[in-house]
């Protein structure tokens, strides 16, 4: 499969407005390094599952490659040529070819234009893709499923799973190599759930997308996605064939949190992984392994220094001095 | 027996909306035990948020109550008077929101917010503080009173709904209603707050009204559950025997749609196929007929009432 999307050592650091308490602490970072470090391949035609809970910087991750976030380093290739920066440090990507996909639907659709309007707004600004845009949306509303009365609705006439559609149709409207999907079925029922991501697979095999799927939810990523990573506190602790990984956590948080994933199964009484202590702020970022304040199989090497990327004939990589057998 | 903490009866709540009347709550049977957890489960649009809104009776101004009761504690919460049912509000019933941030006050510090409270208690601020100490520390959280001190965006995701809880619990409820207090945080943060919350409803003794569509969270915590869909309550039972041998058509195709019971990786799940009927225009008969496999003449003409003992269905093709 052709390369699409390269990252190497990506990172994205905020400054942190100073104040009172900046001046009165000294040893109070100045900055906060949200992605700190990530590097990924995806390839047409595949999806990767980023999964870490809330804060973890899957969302700034998202934004940094769309150059919606500041990148402090790193190296970034889209379809064999490098990204260029922007002189406030954000990614010039081409906009047209990278599509995104808010997490928040409803938030992301102007609450005062029609679907209609919504949708036809890349032809205007891209005016090659469509010689006849009112057909164009249309037939978009088809591909995802929409009769064509949803055209005249407006955003608060949709529901979640009708506004998710209508974000992803407006995504492909540019017609993008990489989507780039954040949190796609938040909030969704299992079935509607399904009918998005189904409807997200069917399409990438039609089209031969590549998709970046950023979750919480673990369930979906055996299913839909090929290559998954799992991301703590702006690392990507663990990354590697969905298959692989799930068959064989080899990092304590992959294991931790594909154990603890609730199950309808009453007969396997879950062997959990109990997990001590809190997520450390980005702002207090532990030395050594981030995770090793909540790990248990911690040693005192954990606390002194991070752990290199160790992997498994390259289809399965982690961080971690201890791995799991 | 004893009696219920919650015992909704036959309750129906409509929505005056421009399209018409819209039909939110149909006729919903539903008990709580004391000390037991409840899980209510349905799709976005089934009535789950209604019915807690009627529970608490904070519902929007256009909705109507058509008819049935809810009693709590032997009440009958639809004809307290707003300062009763004032009262009642966090002392005999509270409540955990979903998203710990919005619920809690940003410019406020987690020790005034707590003590706060607690201003129906004649004690000093120091006693309440300390009793804010006390609970932090049962839901697991290290160095309350250092914790007291700070705000919440100071707090993790997982800390911040545990502070939640605690506030809820603080006034020892007879019942806790969490309304999917689970759905902002990671799975290993989500196992351990269920494991707390029953934990501490154990501890407390409180009935828990579980709100969710994680169908492993309510696998997992619940007691019973109660399957509703369309504004009607389609199953109950125990947790066990409505996920192990589910009667209703409904619940069977929620199961099989979830992702997580699925073994073989998949790149098609499986959905329900059609669409929720529109609650403004009811269908006759069941409500769940356009979408059912193995609907029967009858469906189509007369809907199903709730039928069992202890695992009931709404569903004709059961009843015979």
């Amino acid at each position: 499969m052709s390369e699409l999307l390269k990252v190497r050592d990506l990172r994205v650091r905020y400054p942190v407005a100073g104040g009172i308490a900046a001046m009165l602490d000294r040893n109070r970072p100045s900055y906060v390094d949200v992605v700190h470090g990530v590097s990924l391949d995806i390839a047409r035609g595949e999806t990767l599952a980023v999964v870490g809970e809330s804060g973890s910087g899957k969302t700034t991750l998202a934004m940094a490659l769309c150059g919606l976030a500041p990148v402090l380093a790193g190296d970034v290739r889209f379809d064999g040529a490098a990204m260029s920066k922007a002189r406030d440090q954000h990614l010039r990507p081409d906009r047209r070819r990278i599509a995104l996909m808010f997490q928040d639907p409803v938030g992301s659709l102007s609450p005062r234009m029609t679907v209609r309007r919504l949708l036809s707004e890349p032809f205007r600004i891209y005016s090659e893709l469509s010689q006849d845009p009112d057909r164009s949306v249309l037939e978009l509303l088809s591909m995802v499923g929409l009769s064509s009365d949803f055209a005249d609705r407006y955003p608060h006439q949709l529901s979640g799973g009708q506004a998710r559609r209508v974000c992803l149709a407006r995504a492909l409207a540019q017609k993008p190599d990489l989507l780039i999907a954040d949190e796609p079925t938040a909030g969704l029922d299992v079935s509607i759930q399904g009918e998005v991501l189904n409807l997200l697979s069917d399409l990438q095999q039609e089209l031969g997308l590549g998709i970046m799927i950023i979750t919480h939810n673990l369930n979906i990523v055996r299913h839909v996605a090929e290559q998954m990573a799992i991301m703590y506190l702006g690392r990507f602790v663990e990354q590697g064939l969905s298959e692989l990984v799930f068959q064989h956590p080899r990092h304590p948080y992959t294991a931790a949190l594909l154990a603890a994933n609730p199950s309808t199964n009453f007969d396997v009484v879950p062997e959990r992984i109990e997990l001590t202590g809190e997520i450390p702020g980005l702002l207090q970022r532990p030395a050594g392994c981030e995770f090793h304040n909540r790990c248990p199989r911690v040693q005192p090497k954990c606390r002194a220094s991070f752990p290199d990327r160790q992997s498994s004939n390259g289809k399965q990589g982690w961080n971690c001095f201890h791995p799991l057998p | 027996m004893t009696s219920p903490v919650l015992d909704v009866r036959r309750l129906s709540v409509s929505y005056q909306t421009g399209r018409g009347t819209l039909r939110a709550l149909r006729n919903v049977n539903m008990t709580v035990q004391p000390g037991r957890i409840v899980g209510i489960v349905g799709e976005s649009g089934c009535g789950k948020s209604t019915l807690i809104s009627t529970i608490i009776r904070l519902l929007a101004p256009n909705a109507r109550i058509d008819g049935g009761s809810i009693e709590f504690m032997g009440r009958d919460l639809l004809s307290l008077e707003s300062e009763a049912m004032r009262a009642l509000r966090g002392d005999g019933i509270s409540m955990v929101f979903q998203d710990p941030m919005t619920s809690l006050n940003p410019v406020m510090t987690i020790g005034r917010q707590m003590t706060d409270i607690q201003h129906r208690d004649n004690r000093s601020r120091a006693d309440k503080l300390a009793r804010a100490a006390r609970l932090l520390e049962r839901v697991g959280i290290a160095d309350p009173a250092e914790q007291l001190k700070r705000y919440p965006h100071h707090l993790s995701g997982g800390m911040r709904q545990r502070v939640a809880i605690a506030m809820a619990l603080m006034t020892e409820p007879a019942l806790l209603i969490a309304d999917e207090p689970t759905t902002a945080l990671d799975a290993t943060l989500e196992v351990q707050i269920i494991h707390r919350l029953r934990q501490l409803q154990q501890d407390f003794g409180c009935a828990v009204l579980f709100i969710s569509h994680h169908l492993g969270v309510i696998a997992e915590l619940c007691d019973e559950v109660v399957v509703m869909y369309a504004g009607e309550v389609v199953e109950t039972g125990s947790t066990r025997e409505v996920f192990l041998a589910p009667r209703h058509p409904y619940t069977r195709k929620l199961l099989e749609c979830d992702p997580g019971r699925i073994e073989e990786s998949t790149r098609h799940l499986p959905v329900i196929a059609g669409k929720l009927p529109d609650l403004v225009d009811l269908p006759k008969g069941c409500v769940f007929r356009s979408r059912c496999d193995e609907s029967i003449d009858i469906c189509a003409r007369k809907p199903p009432e709730l039928e069992g003992d202890d695992h009931c269905a709404a569903c004709h093709v059961v009843g015979q």
